[in-house]
Protein backbone atom coordinates (compact mmCIF):
# COMPACT_ATOMS: atom_id res chain seq x y z
CA UNK A 1 0.00 0.00 0.00
CA UNK A 2 1.30 3.71 -1.11
CA UNK A 3 1.64 5.77 1.24
CA UNK A 4 -1.41 8.38 -0.16
CA UNK A 5 -3.57 5.01 -0.05
CA UNK A 6 -2.46 5.07 3.79
CA UNK A 7 -3.90 8.69 3.88
CA UNK A 8 -6.61 8.04 2.12
CA UNK A 9 -8.07 5.38 3.72
CA UNK A 10 -7.24 7.34 7.35
CA UNK A 11 -9.08 9.97 5.58
CA UNK A 12 -12.07 8.12 5.13
CA UNK A 13 -12.00 6.27 8.43
CA UNK A 14 -11.49 9.54 9.77
CA UNK A 15 -14.45 10.94 8.47
CA UNK A 16 -16.77 8.07 9.01
CA UNK A 17 -16.49 7.98 12.51
CA UNK A 18 -16.93 11.55 12.90
CA UNK A 19 -20.16 11.53 11.15
CA UNK A 20 -21.10 8.61 13.09
CA UNK A 21 -20.08 10.52 16.60
CA UNK A 22 -23.26 12.12 15.86
CA UNK A 23 -26.27 10.17 16.51
CA UNK A 24 -28.83 12.75 16.26
CA UNK A 25 -27.68 12.34 12.39
CA UNK A 26 -29.32 8.86 11.82
CA UNK A 27 -32.45 10.14 13.25
CA UNK A 28 -33.13 13.54 11.15
CA UNK A 29 -31.58 11.80 7.98
CA UNK A 30 -34.59 9.02 8.55
CA UNK A 31 -37.21 11.58 9.62
CA UNK A 32 -36.55 13.73 6.34
CA UNK A 33 -35.56 10.73 4.20
CA UNK A 34 -38.45 8.56 5.40
CA UNK A 35 -40.83 11.39 5.56
CA UNK A 36 -40.79 12.29 1.79
CA UNK A 37 -40.30 8.67 1.29
CA UNK A 38 -43.74 8.22 3.00
CA UNK A 39 -45.24 11.88 0.96
CA UNK A 40 -43.98 10.36 -2.61
CA UNK A 41 -46.01 7.13 -1.55
CA UNK A 42 -49.24 8.28 -1.10
CA UNK A 43 -49.00 10.21 -3.99
CA UNK A 44 -48.20 7.91 -6.56
CA UNK A 45 -50.82 5.04 -5.00
CA UNK A 46 -53.56 8.08 -4.90
CA UNK A 47 -52.16 9.18 -8.49
CA UNK A 48 -51.72 5.50 -9.85
CA UNK A 49 -54.19 3.47 -7.94
CA UNK A 50 -54.90 -0.07 -10.19
CA UNK A 51 -53.48 1.40 -13.45
CA UNK A 52 -50.26 2.75 -14.94
CA UNK A 53 -48.98 6.46 -15.66
CA UNK A 54 -45.53 6.44 -18.22
CA UNK A 55 -45.25 2.84 -17.74
CA UNK A 56 -45.34 2.89 -14.01
CA UNK A 57 -47.74 0.65 -11.94
CA UNK A 58 -48.16 0.96 -8.26
CA UNK A 59 -45.82 -1.88 -7.61
CA UNK A 60 -42.94 -0.69 -9.84
CA UNK A 61 -43.33 2.96 -8.51
CA UNK A 62 -43.08 1.32 -4.84
CA UNK A 63 -39.27 -0.06 -5.81
CA UNK A 64 -38.78 3.52 -7.77
CA UNK A 65 -39.55 5.40 -4.72
CA UNK A 66 -37.50 3.38 -2.13
CA UNK A 67 -34.32 3.34 -5.00
CA UNK A 68 -35.02 7.37 -4.97
CA UNK A 69 -34.70 7.37 -1.16
CA UNK A 70 -31.28 5.07 -0.52
CA UNK A 71 -30.05 8.11 -3.28
CA UNK A 72 -30.95 11.40 -1.46
CA UNK A 73 -30.23 9.65 1.94
CA UNK A 74 -26.55 8.99 0.46
CA UNK A 75 -25.83 12.23 -1.46
CA UNK A 76 -27.97 14.65 0.92
CA UNK A 77 -26.49 13.11 3.57
CA UNK A 78 -22.68 13.42 3.13
CA UNK A 79 -20.52 16.53 4.77
CA UNK A 80 -20.72 19.05 1.65
CA UNK A 81 -20.21 21.58 4.57
CA UNK A 82 -17.16 20.24 5.88
CA UNK A 83 -15.35 20.99 1.97
CA UNK A 84 -16.96 24.38 2.21
CA UNK A 85 -16.09 25.94 5.37
CA UNK A 86 -12.68 24.60 4.34
CA UNK A 87 -13.12 27.18 1.90
CA UNK A 88 -14.52 29.81 3.33
CA UNK A 89 -13.01 29.59 6.91
CA UNK A 90 -9.66 29.64 5.67
CA UNK A 91 -8.75 26.50 6.63
CA UNK A 92 -7.81 25.41 2.92
CA UNK A 93 -4.51 28.03 3.64
CA UNK A 94 -3.20 25.04 5.92
CA UNK A 95 -4.46 22.04 3.74
CA UNK A 96 -2.31 23.37 0.65
CA UNK A 97 0.87 23.11 2.71
CA UNK A 98 0.30 19.40 3.83
CA UNK A 99 1.47 16.84 1.29
CA UNK A 100 -1.97 15.56 0.36
CA UNK A 101 -3.74 16.47 -2.49
CA UNK A 102 -6.43 18.65 -2.03
CA UNK A 103 -8.87 17.10 -3.91
CA UNK A 104 -8.05 13.75 -3.33
CA UNK A 105 -8.12 14.33 0.51
CA UNK A 106 -11.90 15.95 0.35
CA UNK A 107 -12.46 12.96 -1.82
CA UNK A 108 -11.84 10.18 0.66
CA UNK A 109 -13.35 12.23 3.39
CA UNK A 110 -16.46 12.48 1.53
CA UNK A 111 -16.48 8.90 0.92
CA UNK A 112 -15.93 8.30 4.15
CA UNK A 113 -19.40 10.82 5.29
CA UNK A 114 -21.08 9.04 2.33
CA UNK A 115 -20.64 5.54 4.16
CA UNK A 116 -21.92 6.86 7.50
CA UNK A 117 -24.79 6.80 5.84
CA UNK A 118 -25.55 3.75 5.34
CA UNK A 119 -27.43 3.04 9.04
CA UNK A 120 -30.42 5.45 7.83
CA UNK A 121 -30.25 3.92 4.26
CA UNK A 122 -30.62 0.61 5.74
CA UNK A 123 -33.23 1.22 8.29
CA UNK A 124 -35.29 3.77 5.92
CA UNK A 125 -35.16 0.41 3.72
CA UNK A 126 -35.95 -2.33 6.15
CA UNK A 127 -38.82 -0.30 7.13
CA UNK A 128 -39.89 0.89 3.62
CA UNK A 129 -39.73 -3.10 2.67
CA UNK A 130 -42.01 -4.09 5.73
CA UNK A 131 -44.61 -1.23 5.22
CA UNK A 132 -44.45 -1.73 1.19
CA UNK A 133 -42.97 -4.75 -0.21
CA UNK A 134 -41.69 -3.63 -2.96
CA UNK A 135 -41.04 -5.94 -5.71
CA UNK A 136 -37.46 -7.74 -6.28
CA UNK A 137 -35.07 -6.67 -9.45
CA UNK A 138 -35.57 -8.00 -12.50
CA UNK A 139 -33.20 -10.68 -12.77
CA UNK A 140 -30.52 -11.24 -10.15
CA UNK A 141 -27.76 -9.70 -12.76
CA UNK A 142 -30.07 -6.36 -12.48
CA UNK A 143 -29.98 -6.71 -9.24
CA UNK A 144 -26.37 -6.99 -9.27
CA UNK A 145 -25.74 -3.71 -11.90
CA UNK A 146 -28.16 -2.11 -9.49
CA UNK A 147 -25.60 -2.20 -6.85
CA UNK A 148 -22.81 -1.48 -9.07
CA UNK A 149 -25.01 2.22 -10.02
CA UNK A 150 -24.85 2.45 -6.40
CA UNK A 151 -21.13 2.41 -6.45
CA UNK A 152 -20.61 4.65 -8.46
CA UNK A 153 -22.28 7.08 -7.14
CA UNK A 154 -20.19 7.63 -4.51
CA UNK A 155 -17.11 9.64 -7.13
CA UNK A 156 -20.38 11.16 -9.38
CA UNK A 157 -21.49 12.45 -6.17
CA UNK A 158 -18.26 14.22 -5.18
CA UNK A 159 -17.35 14.74 -7.86
CA UNK A 160 -20.87 17.17 -8.10
CA UNK A 161 -20.27 18.47 -4.51
CA UNK A 162 -16.66 19.23 -4.98
CA UNK A 163 -17.49 21.52 -7.69
CA UNK A 164 -20.16 23.13 -6.21
CA UNK A 165 -17.97 23.97 -3.23
CA UNK A 166 -15.06 25.30 -5.47
CA UNK A 167 -17.85 28.45 -6.02
CA UNK A 168 -17.36 29.10 -2.12
CA UNK A 169 -14.00 30.91 -4.06
CA UNK A 170 -16.20 33.14 -5.38
CA UNK A 171 -18.83 33.66 -2.32
CA UNK A 172 -19.32 34.30 1.48
CA UNK A 173 -21.87 31.50 1.96
CA UNK A 174 -22.96 27.90 1.16
CA UNK A 175 -25.93 27.74 1.16
CA UNK A 176 -27.75 28.79 -1.75
CA UNK A 177 -24.92 27.00 -3.97
CA UNK A 178 -26.47 23.82 -1.57
CA UNK A 179 -30.13 24.25 -2.66
CA UNK A 180 -29.12 25.48 -6.32
CA UNK A 181 -27.63 21.69 -6.56
CA UNK A 182 -30.06 20.17 -4.48
CA UNK A 183 -33.03 22.01 -6.42
CA UNK A 184 -31.27 20.95 -9.71
CA UNK A 185 -30.88 17.17 -8.83
CA UNK A 186 -34.38 16.51 -7.14
CA UNK A 187 -35.52 17.78 -10.72
CA UNK A 188 -33.56 16.02 -13.18
CA UNK A 189 -32.38 13.04 -11.37
CA UNK A 190 -36.19 11.86 -11.30
CA UNK A 191 -36.35 11.78 -7.53
CA UNK A 192 -39.05 14.52 -7.96
CA UNK A 193 -40.85 13.18 -10.44
CA UNK A 194 -39.69 10.10 -12.86
CA UNK A 195 -37.97 11.45 -16.52
CA UNK A 196 -40.36 9.24 -18.06
CA UNK A 197 -43.34 11.47 -17.02
CA UNK A 198 -41.42 14.36 -18.93
CA UNK A 199 -41.89 15.86 -22.54
CA UNK A 200 -39.08 14.79 -24.76
CA UNK A 201 -36.82 17.45 -25.18
CA UNK A 202 -36.80 17.87 -21.17
CA UNK A 203 -35.59 14.71 -20.84
CA UNK A 204 -33.05 14.90 -23.36
CA UNK A 205 -31.80 18.43 -21.64
CA UNK A 206 -31.77 15.72 -18.18
CA UNK A 207 -29.65 12.77 -20.18
CA UNK A 208 -27.24 15.81 -20.91
CA UNK A 209 -26.26 16.01 -17.27
CA UNK A 210 -25.22 14.07 -14.61
CA UNK A 211 -28.08 14.02 -12.22
CA UNK A 212 -30.16 10.91 -13.86
CA UNK A 213 -27.69 8.70 -12.70
CA UNK A 214 -28.74 9.04 -8.86
CA UNK A 215 -32.45 7.81 -9.09
CA UNK A 216 -33.38 7.09 -12.47
CA UNK A 217 -30.13 4.72 -13.87
CA UNK A 218 -30.14 2.54 -10.62
CA UNK A 219 -33.87 2.40 -10.68
CA UNK A 220 -34.08 1.62 -14.59
CA UNK A 221 -32.04 -1.10 -14.35
CA UNK A 222 -33.47 -2.52 -10.81
CA UNK A 223 -37.07 -2.15 -12.64
CA UNK A 224 -35.37 -4.13 -16.24
CA UNK A 225 -36.47 -0.98 -18.01
CA UNK A 226 -33.61 -1.01 -19.78
CA UNK A 227 -31.60 -4.78 -20.94
CA UNK A 228 -28.55 -6.07 -20.24
CA UNK A 229 -26.66 -4.06 -23.08
CA UNK A 230 -28.75 -0.59 -22.33
CA UNK A 231 -27.95 -1.21 -18.09
CA UNK A 232 -23.82 -1.88 -19.06
CA UNK A 233 -24.33 2.02 -21.31
CA UNK A 234 -26.15 3.47 -18.62
CA UNK A 235 -23.35 2.32 -16.22
CA UNK A 236 -20.43 3.62 -18.99
CA UNK A 237 -21.95 6.80 -19.13
CA UNK A 238 -22.23 7.19 -15.18
CA UNK A 239 -18.25 6.41 -14.92
CA UNK A 240 -17.92 8.77 -17.01
CA UNK A 241 -19.58 11.55 -15.76
CA UNK A 242 -17.69 10.39 -12.61
CA UNK A 243 -14.26 10.79 -14.24
CA UNK A 244 -15.02 13.81 -15.97
CA UNK A 245 -16.37 15.61 -13.47
CA UNK A 246 -13.39 14.67 -11.08
CA UNK A 247 -11.55 16.37 -13.96
CA UNK A 248 -13.17 19.51 -14.20
CA UNK A 249 -12.73 19.87 -10.48
CA UNK A 250 -9.05 19.97 -10.69
CA UNK A 251 -9.69 22.04 -13.49
CA UNK A 252 -11.85 24.36 -11.96
CA UNK A 253 -9.73 23.95 -8.30
CA UNK A 254 -6.39 25.29 -10.34
CA UNK A 255 -8.00 28.53 -11.26
CA UNK A 256 -9.93 29.23 -8.16
CA UNK A 257 -6.90 28.18 -5.52
CA UNK A 258 -5.23 31.72 -7.31
CA UNK A 259 -7.91 33.68 -5.38
CA UNK A 260 -7.35 32.35 -1.80
CA UNK A 261 -7.43 35.78 0.06
CA UNK A 262 -7.54 34.50 4.11
CA UNK A 263 -9.50 36.92 6.26
CA UNK A 264 -8.10 39.46 3.40
CA UNK A 265 -4.80 38.27 3.35
CA UNK B 1 -48.74 50.05 24.45
CA UNK B 2 -45.56 49.02 26.12
CA UNK B 3 -43.52 45.23 25.81
CA UNK B 4 -41.71 43.79 28.48
CA UNK B 5 -39.65 46.17 30.85
CA UNK B 6 -41.02 48.62 29.50
CA UNK B 7 -39.33 48.97 26.11
CA UNK B 8 -42.41 50.42 23.55
CA UNK B 9 -43.62 48.77 20.75
CA UNK B 10 -42.73 51.59 18.68
CA UNK B 11 -39.12 51.73 19.91
CA UNK B 12 -38.98 47.78 19.51
CA UNK B 13 -40.20 48.27 15.64
CA UNK B 14 -37.52 50.87 14.77
CA UNK B 15 -34.94 48.66 16.40
CA UNK B 16 -36.21 45.68 14.11
CA UNK B 17 -36.42 48.16 10.77
CA UNK B 18 -32.87 49.83 11.73
CA UNK B 19 -31.47 46.46 11.65
CA UNK B 20 -33.35 45.20 8.94
CA UNK B 21 -31.86 48.01 6.87
CA UNK B 22 -28.32 47.53 7.79
CA UNK B 23 -28.50 43.90 6.94
CA UNK B 24 -29.57 44.99 3.56
CA UNK B 25 -26.87 47.25 3.18
CA UNK B 26 -24.27 44.42 4.19
CA UNK B 27 -25.67 42.34 1.30
CA UNK B 28 -25.46 44.70 -1.59
CA UNK B 29 -21.58 44.42 -0.94
CA UNK B 30 -21.28 40.99 -1.37
CA UNK B 31 -22.92 40.80 -4.90
CA UNK B 32 -21.74 36.85 -5.76
CA UNK B 33 -23.65 35.75 -2.60
CA UNK B 34 -26.76 37.81 -3.56
CA UNK B 35 -27.26 36.47 -7.38
CA UNK B 36 -26.26 33.02 -6.14
CA UNK B 37 -29.04 32.84 -3.48
CA UNK B 38 -31.29 35.17 -5.34
CA UNK B 39 -31.38 32.61 -8.12
CA UNK B 40 -31.08 29.24 -5.68
CA UNK B 41 -34.53 30.80 -4.75
CA UNK B 42 -35.74 31.05 -8.34
CA UNK B 43 -34.21 28.27 -9.59
CA UNK B 44 -35.96 26.12 -6.92
CA UNK B 45 -38.93 27.90 -7.36
CA UNK B 46 -38.87 27.02 -11.50
CA UNK B 47 -38.93 23.88 -10.81
CA UNK B 48 -41.85 23.21 -8.44
CA UNK B 49 -43.66 24.89 -11.40
CA UNK B 50 -41.93 22.51 -13.94
CA UNK B 51 -43.08 19.85 -11.61
CA UNK B 52 -46.20 20.57 -11.58
CA UNK B 53 -47.20 21.19 -15.30
CA UNK B 54 -45.24 17.49 -16.02
CA UNK B 55 -46.90 15.82 -13.42
CA UNK B 56 -50.54 17.71 -14.56
CA UNK B 57 -49.35 16.36 -18.17
CA UNK B 58 -49.91 13.19 -17.14
CA UNK B 59 -53.11 13.11 -14.61
CA UNK B 60 -56.39 15.48 -14.99
CA UNK B 61 -56.41 16.10 -11.38
CA UNK B 62 -54.88 15.26 -7.48
CA UNK B 63 -57.68 14.18 -5.34
CA UNK B 64 -59.92 16.57 -7.02
CA UNK B 65 -57.51 19.32 -7.36
CA UNK B 66 -56.70 20.78 -10.47
CA UNK B 67 -53.21 22.28 -12.21
CA UNK B 68 -54.11 25.86 -11.30
CA UNK B 69 -55.39 25.18 -7.73
CA UNK B 70 -52.18 23.09 -7.07
CA UNK B 71 -49.89 25.82 -8.59
CA UNK B 72 -51.58 28.02 -5.86
CA UNK B 73 -51.01 25.60 -2.97
CA UNK B 74 -47.03 25.62 -3.98
CA UNK B 75 -47.33 29.50 -4.79
CA UNK B 76 -48.57 30.57 -1.19
CA UNK B 77 -45.95 28.69 0.48
CA UNK B 78 -43.02 29.92 -1.89
CA UNK B 79 -44.62 33.06 -0.25
CA UNK B 80 -44.59 32.24 3.13
CA UNK B 81 -41.28 30.72 2.92
CA UNK B 82 -39.79 33.86 1.32
CA UNK B 83 -41.38 35.87 3.32
CA UNK B 84 -39.82 34.11 6.65
CA UNK B 85 -36.62 34.33 5.05
CA UNK B 86 -36.81 38.32 4.18
CA UNK B 87 -38.21 39.38 7.50
CA UNK B 88 -37.51 37.11 10.38
CA UNK B 89 -34.19 34.76 9.05
CA UNK B 90 -32.17 35.24 11.94
CA UNK B 91 -34.69 32.98 13.97
CA UNK B 92 -32.65 30.39 12.26
CA UNK B 93 -29.41 31.40 14.09
CA UNK B 94 -30.99 31.21 17.58
CA UNK B 95 -28.76 28.07 17.69
CA UNK B 96 -25.72 29.35 17.16
CA UNK B 97 -25.84 32.11 19.18
CA UNK B 98 -27.19 30.06 22.45
CA UNK B 99 -24.07 28.18 21.92
CA UNK B 100 -21.55 30.80 21.25
CA UNK B 101 -23.24 32.68 24.38
CA UNK B 102 -24.16 36.01 21.71
CA UNK B 103 -27.68 35.90 23.16
CA UNK B 104 -25.87 37.84 26.22
CA UNK B 105 -25.29 41.20 24.01
CA UNK B 106 -29.12 41.09 22.91
CA UNK B 107 -30.00 40.43 26.52
CA UNK B 108 -28.48 43.70 27.53
CA UNK B 109 -29.51 46.04 25.13
CA UNK B 110 -33.16 47.81 25.45
CA UNK B 111 -35.25 46.00 23.33
CA UNK B 112 -36.27 42.16 23.20
CA UNK B 113 -34.38 39.60 22.00
CA UNK B 114 -36.32 37.78 19.91
CA UNK B 115 -36.67 40.84 17.72
CA UNK B 116 -32.77 41.14 17.70
CA UNK B 117 -31.85 38.17 16.60
CA UNK B 118 -35.19 37.30 14.22
CA UNK B 119 -33.94 40.39 12.00
CA UNK B 120 -30.32 40.06 12.52
CA UNK B 121 -29.94 37.86 9.13
CA UNK B 122 -31.96 37.91 6.06
CA UNK B 123 -32.40 35.24 3.65
CA UNK B 124 -31.39 36.35 0.25
CA UNK B 125 -32.89 33.36 -1.19
CA UNK B 126 -36.32 34.81 -0.60
CA UNK B 127 -35.81 37.24 -3.63
CA UNK B 128 -36.76 34.42 -5.98
CA UNK B 129 -39.02 32.79 -3.35
CA UNK B 130 -41.01 35.39 -3.12
CA UNK B 131 -40.77 36.66 -6.78
CA UNK B 132 -41.63 33.40 -8.54
CA UNK B 133 -43.82 32.06 -6.00
CA UNK B 134 -46.16 35.33 -5.69
CA UNK B 135 -46.02 35.02 -9.74
CA UNK B 136 -47.25 31.20 -9.20
CA UNK B 137 -49.87 31.71 -6.88
CA UNK B 138 -51.03 35.03 -9.35
CA UNK B 139 -50.58 32.46 -12.21
CA UNK B 140 -52.70 30.11 -10.37
CA UNK B 141 -55.12 32.59 -9.10
CA UNK B 142 -55.82 33.91 -12.75
CA UNK B 143 -55.95 30.39 -14.32
CA UNK B 144 -58.42 28.60 -11.70
CA UNK B 145 -60.34 31.85 -12.57
CA UNK B 146 -60.58 33.04 -9.36
CA UNK B 147 -61.82 36.61 -9.31
CA UNK B 148 -60.61 40.12 -8.52
CA UNK B 149 -63.72 40.05 -5.95
CA UNK B 150 -61.58 37.48 -3.65
CA UNK B 151 -58.18 39.62 -3.96
CA UNK B 152 -58.52 41.22 -0.27
CA UNK B 153 -58.77 37.52 0.89
CA UNK B 154 -55.54 36.03 -0.93
CA UNK B 155 -53.85 39.43 0.76
CA UNK B 156 -54.67 38.47 3.87
CA UNK B 157 -53.51 35.20 3.24
CA UNK B 158 -50.06 36.12 1.97
CA UNK B 159 -49.92 38.31 5.22
CA UNK B 160 -51.03 35.50 7.60
CA UNK B 161 -48.78 33.00 5.71
CA UNK B 162 -45.50 34.96 6.67
CA UNK B 163 -46.43 35.37 10.02
CA UNK B 164 -47.41 31.35 10.78
CA UNK B 165 -44.45 30.45 9.07
CA UNK B 166 -42.10 32.84 10.66
CA UNK B 167 -43.65 31.82 13.84
CA UNK B 168 -43.29 28.31 13.68
CA UNK B 169 -39.88 28.50 12.82
CA UNK B 170 -38.95 30.95 15.74
CA UNK B 171 -40.95 28.16 17.76
CA UNK B 172 -39.01 25.55 17.07
CA UNK B 173 -35.90 27.08 16.52
CA UNK B 174 -36.16 28.36 20.29
CA UNK B 175 -36.17 24.37 21.09
CA UNK B 176 -32.31 25.17 20.74
CA UNK B 177 -32.28 26.86 24.28
CA UNK B 178 -32.43 23.44 25.55
CA UNK B 179 -31.40 20.73 22.81
CA UNK B 180 -28.13 22.76 21.84
CA UNK B 181 -26.49 22.54 19.02
CA UNK B 182 -25.48 24.65 15.76
CA UNK B 183 -28.39 23.41 13.60
CA UNK B 184 -32.14 23.87 14.33
CA UNK B 185 -33.40 20.16 13.34
CA UNK B 186 -36.84 20.52 14.53
CA UNK B 187 -37.05 24.04 11.99
CA UNK B 188 -35.27 22.16 9.25
CA UNK B 189 -37.59 18.89 9.92
CA UNK B 190 -40.71 21.05 9.63
CA UNK B 191 -39.41 23.11 6.71
CA UNK B 192 -38.38 19.93 5.01
CA UNK B 193 -41.86 17.78 5.46
CA UNK B 194 -43.97 21.10 4.98
CA UNK B 195 -42.41 21.68 2.00
CA UNK B 196 -43.19 18.08 0.80
CA UNK B 197 -46.34 17.28 1.83
CA UNK B 198 -48.20 21.03 1.80
CA UNK B 199 -47.88 21.28 -1.72
CA UNK B 200 -50.27 18.39 -1.97
CA UNK B 201 -54.20 18.53 -1.23
CA UNK B 202 -54.16 17.38 2.63
CA UNK B 203 -57.32 14.93 1.52
CA UNK B 204 -54.60 12.49 0.12
CA UNK B 205 -53.05 12.02 3.53
CA UNK B 206 -54.65 9.79 6.22
CA UNK B 207 -56.78 11.66 8.88
CA UNK B 208 -53.80 11.75 11.86
CA UNK B 209 -51.69 14.04 9.32
CA UNK B 210 -54.38 16.11 8.58
CA UNK B 211 -55.57 16.64 12.21
CA UNK B 212 -51.19 16.85 12.95
CA UNK B 213 -51.15 19.44 10.00
CA UNK B 214 -54.49 21.57 11.04
CA UNK B 215 -54.49 21.28 14.82
CA UNK B 216 -51.23 20.37 16.05
CA UNK B 217 -48.79 22.34 13.96
CA UNK B 218 -51.23 24.47 11.98
CA UNK B 219 -48.90 24.45 8.54
CA UNK B 220 -52.39 23.59 6.59
CA UNK B 221 -53.48 27.43 7.64
CA UNK B 222 -50.03 28.87 5.95
CA UNK B 223 -51.54 27.48 2.58
CA UNK B 224 -53.68 24.93 2.39
CA UNK B 225 -57.14 26.70 3.84
CA UNK B 226 -56.74 29.93 2.38
CA UNK B 227 -56.34 28.04 -0.99
CA UNK B 228 -59.08 25.37 -0.63
CA UNK B 229 -61.56 28.45 0.33
CA UNK B 230 -61.10 30.79 -2.61
CA UNK B 231 -61.19 27.33 -4.88
CA UNK B 232 -64.35 26.17 -3.31
CA UNK B 233 -62.82 23.17 -1.66
CA UNK B 234 -63.88 24.30 1.77
CA UNK B 235 -66.84 26.61 3.57
CA UNK B 236 -65.79 30.17 4.07
CA UNK B 237 -65.93 29.92 7.68
CA UNK B 238 -63.09 27.84 7.82
CA UNK B 239 -61.12 31.37 6.88
CA UNK B 240 -61.61 32.31 10.46
CA UNK B 241 -59.25 29.73 11.08
CA UNK B 242 -56.12 31.73 9.11
CA UNK B 243 -55.98 34.71 12.17
CA UNK B 244 -56.54 31.98 15.07
CA UNK B 245 -53.38 30.56 13.88
CA UNK B 246 -51.49 33.64 13.55
CA UNK B 247 -52.49 34.40 17.21
CA UNK B 248 -52.02 30.68 18.13
CA UNK B 249 -48.64 30.27 16.47
CA UNK B 250 -47.29 34.14 17.25
CA UNK B 251 -48.38 33.22 21.13
CA UNK B 252 -46.48 30.16 21.20
CA UNK B 253 -42.97 31.62 19.70
CA UNK B 254 -43.18 33.95 21.96
CA UNK B 255 -44.16 31.82 24.98
CA UNK B 256 -41.77 29.03 24.05
CA UNK B 257 -38.95 32.07 23.61
CA UNK B 258 -39.34 33.45 26.76
CA UNK B 259 -39.47 30.36 28.49
CA UNK B 260 -36.29 29.67 26.64
CA UNK B 261 -34.36 32.80 27.53
CA UNK B 262 -35.39 31.87 31.33
CA UNK B 263 -33.38 28.54 30.61
CA UNK B 264 -30.31 30.34 28.89
CA UNK B 265 -27.08 30.09 30.78
CA UNK B 266 -24.90 31.50 28.39
CA UNK B 267 -21.72 29.62 26.84
CA UNK B 268 -19.48 27.23 28.85
CA UNK B 269 -22.07 26.31 31.57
Amino acid sequence: MTHSLTVDRALVVISFKRRLAYKSHWFFGLAIGGGSMLIAMVMWQNLIGSGTLSGYDWDSMRAYTIIGFVAATMVFGAADWVMADRILDGHIAVDLTKPVDFQRARAAEYIGSMLSTFPTAVMGVVAAWLLFEPPGPASPLAGLLTLVSFALMFPLAFGLTYLSTLVCFWTKRYMGIMWLREALLSFFSGLMIPLAFMPGWLQAVAWALPFPHFTTTPSAIYLGRVDTLGALGLLAAEAAWAVGLWALGWLVFRTAVKKVTVHGG
Amino acid sequence: MTLKRGVPARHALAVYWRTWFAQIRSIVEYPADLWVMASAGAVWNILQFAFLAVLFANVPDVAGWGYHEMLMLSGLLSVAGGCNALFWDGAWSTGSMVIKGDIDYRITRPAPVIIQVGSSHIGMQSIGEVVFGAAMLVYGWIGAGIGLAAVPIGVLAVVCAGIIQSALVTALCAVNFWIKGQASIFAFLLIELQGNAMKMPLGIFPSGVRLVAMFLVPVAFVNFVPVSVVTGHMPAWWLAGVPAAVLGSVLLAVGVYRLGLRAYDSAGH
